[in-house]
């Protein structure tokens, strides 16, 4: 069997004597696609924050495409290949849509912190910018200040931010939290869309207005305060 | 030993002011997030208002009336500066009140002009207290020592004590559950601004006479208490006490005992150079303990804030 | 400026004093095509003033303006670009000033050394000295950082007392340029040689911080300002890209005390000390710190209000805190702000309606201000002249500050003038609102 995209063993986490997260054992191979569902309080977003390296675990691993994430920086993971959203948007306002996704390319594209390079003047990074403000249907809006789009634009603009540096492995927390029913649709088409191919992990409340394909099946269920894989 | 007992007065008087000052300061950046530069203008207000004050009622009305006075220019300038700044964010809450401080600098030239103001000691507190070998101690200083303990403890007693003290730590760190509960937060932000600043014109009221009542005095002590406050952790006022002391104490005892650095190295076995003239060090191998003690808090907070950056006291981590 | 919603989800505490202004922002998206003419203007210009301007004492306002406009941008890098405020940036262009001075008095080594040259000097100790500074002052943005800076600033001017040997003490260091290597037989021995020298260092300085606005890095930089925790999740360690922007500030920075340097031949401890820190971020905030361009404004008005008023008015720096206090309050994006605030009424074509409205109102304010500061300035010469002087000169004209009469006058002007102002006030935000919507009959 080959090694999985990503991969919890006995992850846990308390603040002070409160335990959030007792023990998690969970296995998500390449190119599979998870929700995490369970309602408000159940410690999804705890779960998704110590993946991420958010805050460190009380105890035990996550693993991406089998190696430990203990002790990395949030940019460490990201140049591994993972990739997050966050569950208040996320975005940087004051910059241009277009700006906003070419920076998410920089990294990727393998500029690193040059100062000898100049950002218009390359090419790939004006299509690869322009290729994803495409997917995410932003492309008229390319030009605007991020923080004046409306809130389900700047959702998208968020998931075309996280896909935007190519990493493998996409993590979503909750993508489409606070919208209306037209405005999920346009979401979770989107997020099928642009996580083609993709291991995606996504946290949700509520899968009621999901699509549920045959490839989206619950990861987790909760059961007194317990999480476990089914 | 004597000697020792007399700096360790003399100490406790500068930290004590200290406090004064940072106490206030604290208090606010644990309220609003942000340090309030102008701080020490408004402790050099006190002096200059208590020194008019003086003029025609005395001392004591001075440090009555003076410290009324600069808390309602504080709460004033919480509402209708600071309060309209904040919407822009914290950075240009800091440079705002860095402006304000060189305003009321230049305000104050405008006013009295740029010399030292013959604001003395009251005659009824010039006389020495005790000597100790030889070293009289001034009833000032105690009185100063007196007041500044009874304000930390009104302080204390308001903070932990009494419902509004309640209130104003719930605010502090839930001040939008506070609102929901009835209370006017912004109002109540208002008040500890005010009170902050009028502490800050107390102690100008009794540092005036000492210190000197001039337009640089503000400037003089101004750094220092961010030093404080920084030094002692953002936002705790037991960490604003002991680091307001621990400076008194540093910055006295170096002024005291000349230690040059020469006898420090030699010390821990360096060898003083021969040709020291030469030498681009010379100026390193000269230096005493008293030329340093006013950059001494400075070395302190730099190396506080690079080996723990939430200061002695501080939880909170900006 | 009037204040735009916040949309949601966007980090108001993370907005860095740039006023969010729609039109603003679009504006500066359309100027990303990297075009030459500006600056073409600006060398034609720069080469063309000292044939306008030709008295010395011209260029010395001219060379003291271009030294601005270097520190103005270099410490913009910071504040605008990083979102990062110091309070002790003087250091590293006096740190770079001093070490050329050493440079100018090693007279065996400057003897082989072309003048034009040293700035390059200054800026590699300006730039040394943030490497070791910034190492680890960038770990964070916002209040500690600002507190590191003072701290170290305050270390580093009262080090210029102590350590004589290379602050000089109080006197400072002085040496001379002109035993450099001759330049193409220049030895710059006159001002118009050496306002050459300062205007193509400024124009090349802005050249290359502008073009590292452009870079990867320089773009980085803003993302960490406006969110550093995002930034993080694209692979870029904010730490290091403060780093980055650190550095490089203090190595232009120490080519604008390098400048300095060259100009007054040298250097105190006010080229250190808080108080010059100070002016540079006041500088830059009149300018506005939105914009690449807002601190080359700062700097060019600033030096000229500072040397006009100056000389007309002992109170210049009270007014000069006044209006920096009034900037932060109500025009946070500075003059550059306002500015550009014009830009969607010019796309529009309806600028041309502004031109009444603005002189209705901004002409009697404007009056209205002059009348108070002539009351400002008979208040301090009542209070201050020498006892028996009741005759001061103000706008030109001399009389008794001691009688009724002028009292009288200028209260009036500056009743009717700001009553003016005030009346107009809303016809002129009509106009701006009308200016500003599309369509509609103009």
């Amino acid at each position: 069997m080959s090694v999985p995209a990503l991969e919890l063993i006995g992850l846990k986490k308390s603040f002070g004597k409160a335990e959030i997260i007792r023990g998690i054992d969970l296995s998500i191979g390449k190119a599979e696609r998870h929700a995490i569902i369970g309602p408000n309080g159940a410690g999804k977003s705890t779960l998704f924050n110590l993946i991420t390296a958010r805050f460190p675990p009380t105890a035990g691993t996550v693993k991406l495409h089998g190696e430990d994430l203990a002790g990395l920086q949030p940019f460490q993971i990201n140049r591994k290949g993972l990739s997050r959203s966050f569950q208040i948007t996320n975005i940087f306002p004051a910059m241009t849509v277009f700006e906003n996704v070419r920076c998410a390319l920089l990294w990727a594209q393998g500029y690193k912190y040059s100062f000898w390079n100049l950002v218009n003047r390359s090419r790939d990074l004006t299509e690869g910018a322009e290729k994803i403000l495409d997917q995410i249907n932003l492309l008229e809006r390319r030009d605007l200040p991020a923080g004046t789009l409306s809130y389900a634009e700047q959702r998208a603009l968020e998931i075309g931010i996280t896909i935007a540096g190519g990493a493998d492995v996409i993590m979503l927390d909750e993508p489409t939290a606070g919208m209306s029913h037209s405005e999920t649709d346009y979401i979770t088409d989107l997020i099928m869309k642009v996580t083609e191919g993709k291991t995606l992990v996504m946290v949700e409340h509520d899968m009621g207005l999901w699509p549920c394909g045959p490839d989206f099946r619950p990861g987790l269920r909760r059961d007194h305060r317990h999480w476990r894989a089914r | 030993m004597e000697l020792i007992l007399v700096n360790l007065i003399d100490g406790l008087v500068t930290g004590l002011l200290l406090f004064m000052l940072s106490a206030g300061l604290t208090l606010i950046f644990s309220m609003m997030g942000v340090l309030n530069f102008a701080h020490a203008s408004f402790y050099m207000l006190g002096a200059y208002f208590a020194y008019s004050i003086s003029l025609y009622t005395g001392f004591w009305m001075g440090l009555l009336i003076a410290p009324l006075i600069v808390g309602v220019l504080g709460a004033g300038v919480e509402r209708y500066g600071l309060r309209r700044v904040h919407q822009y964010g914290h950075v240009p809450e800091l440079i705002f009140t860095f402006g304000l401080a060189l305003l009321i600098e230049e305000l104050v030239q405008f006013i009295w002009g740029k010399n030292q103001m013959p604001y003395a000691i009251p005659d009824v507190l010039n006389f020495t207290a005790f000597a100790i070998a030889g070293n009289s101690i001034p009833a000032y200083k105690i009185f100063m020592i007196f007041i500044s303990v009874a304000i930390f403890i009104g302080l204390l007693y308001i903070l932990t004590k009494t419902r509004v003290g309640m209130i104003i730590q719930a605010a502090l760190s839930y001040p939008r559950t506070v609102e929901a509960l009835g209370h006017n937060v912004p109002l109540i932000f208002m008040g500890v601004f005010g009170v902050g600043t009028a502490l800050a014109g107390v102690a100008g009221v009794i540092a005036g006479p000492v210190l000197g009542t001039f337009p640089g005095m503000a400037f003089v002590l101004g750094s220092i208490v961010f030093v404080t406050i920084v030094i002692g952790g953002l936002g705790s006022l037991w960490g604003a006490l002991a680091a307001s002391l621990l400076i008194g104490w540093i910055t006295t005892f170096a002024k005291s005992y000349n230690i040059e650095m020469s006898d420090i190295l030699n010390g821990i076995g360096v060898v003083t150079p021969a040709d020291l003239d030469d030498n681009i060090f010379r100026d390193l191998w000269t230096v005493t303990s008293p030329q340093i003690a006013d950059i001494l808090p400075y070395i302190l907070m730099v190396l506080i804030l690079i080996f723990r950056p939430a200061g002695l006291f501080g939880k909170r981590h900006t | 400026m009037s204040n735009t919603e916040l949309p949601k989800g966007a980090r108001p505490e993370e907005q860095i004093t740039t006023d969010p202004s729609r039109a603003a922002q679009r504006m500066r998206a359309g100027s990303m095509t990297l075009t030459m003419l500006p600056w073409i203007v600006a060398a034609i210009l720069l080469a063309m003033l000292p044939y306008i301007f030709t008295s010395n004492s011209a260029l010395t306002i001219m060379n003291q303006m271009w030294i601005t406009v270097v520190f103005a941008l270099a410490y913009n890098m910071l504040l605008g670009q990083g979102g990062m405020l110091s309070f002790g940036h003087a250091v590293y262009a006096g740190v770079g000033g001093f070490a050329c001075m050493h440079i100018m008095n090693m007279s065996d080594f400057f003897a082989s050394f072309p003048l034009p040259v040293l700035p390059v000097f200054g800026g590699l100790f300006g730039m040394g000295l943030a490497l070791i500074v910034g190492s680890f002052s960038t770990r964070n943005a916002g209040t500690v950082f600002a507190m590191i800076s003072l701290g170290v600033g305050e270390l580093i001017a009262a080090c210029s007392v102590i350590i004589v040997a290379f602050f000089g003490g109080e006197e400072g260091i002085s040496g001379d340029r002109t035993y450099a290597m001759p330049f193409f037989g220049n030895e710059f021995l006159q001002q118009i040689n050496v306002y050459y020298l300062t205007a193509f260092w400024m124009l090349l300085s802005a050249g290359l911080m502008y073009l590292w606005s452009r870079t990867p890095v320089g773009r980085m930089a803003n993302a960490v300002r406006d969110n550093p925790e995002r930034a993080e999740f694209l692979g870029y360690s904010a730490r290091w890209v403060r780093f980055f922007s650190f550095v490089a500030s203090g190595f232009f920075a120490g080519v604008s005390g390098a400048l300095f340097a060259i100009n007054y031949e040298i250097l105190t401890e006010e080229n250190l000390n808080t108080a010059s820190s100070g002016v540079i971020l006041l500088v830059t905030f009149l300018g506005g710190v939105g914009f690449f361009f807002g601190p080359i404004i700062g700097a060019i008005v600033f030096t000229l209000v500072q040397t006009v008023l100056s000389l007309q008015t002992e109170l210049w720096a009270f007014y000069a805190g006044t209006l920096f206090v009034l900037t932060v309050m109500f025009f946070p994006g500075g003059l550059a702000g306002l500015l550009m605030m014009h830009v969607p009424a010019f796309r529009l074509g309806k600028a041309g309606g502004l031109i009444v409205p603005y002189l209705k109102t901004l002409l009697p304010g404007a009056i209205g201000v002059l009348a108070v500061c002539g009351l400002v300035e008979m208040v301090f010469h009542v209070r201050h002249a020498s006892t028996g002087d009741h005759e001061m000169t103000l706008f030109w004209t001399t009389f008794d500050s001691h009688a009724i009469l002028p009292w009288v006058i200028f209260i009036g002007v500056a009743v009717i003038g700001l009553g003016i102002a005030r009346t107009t006030a809303p016809a002129l935000r009509d106009a701006w609102n009308e200016a500003n919507t599309a369509g509609g009959s103009a």
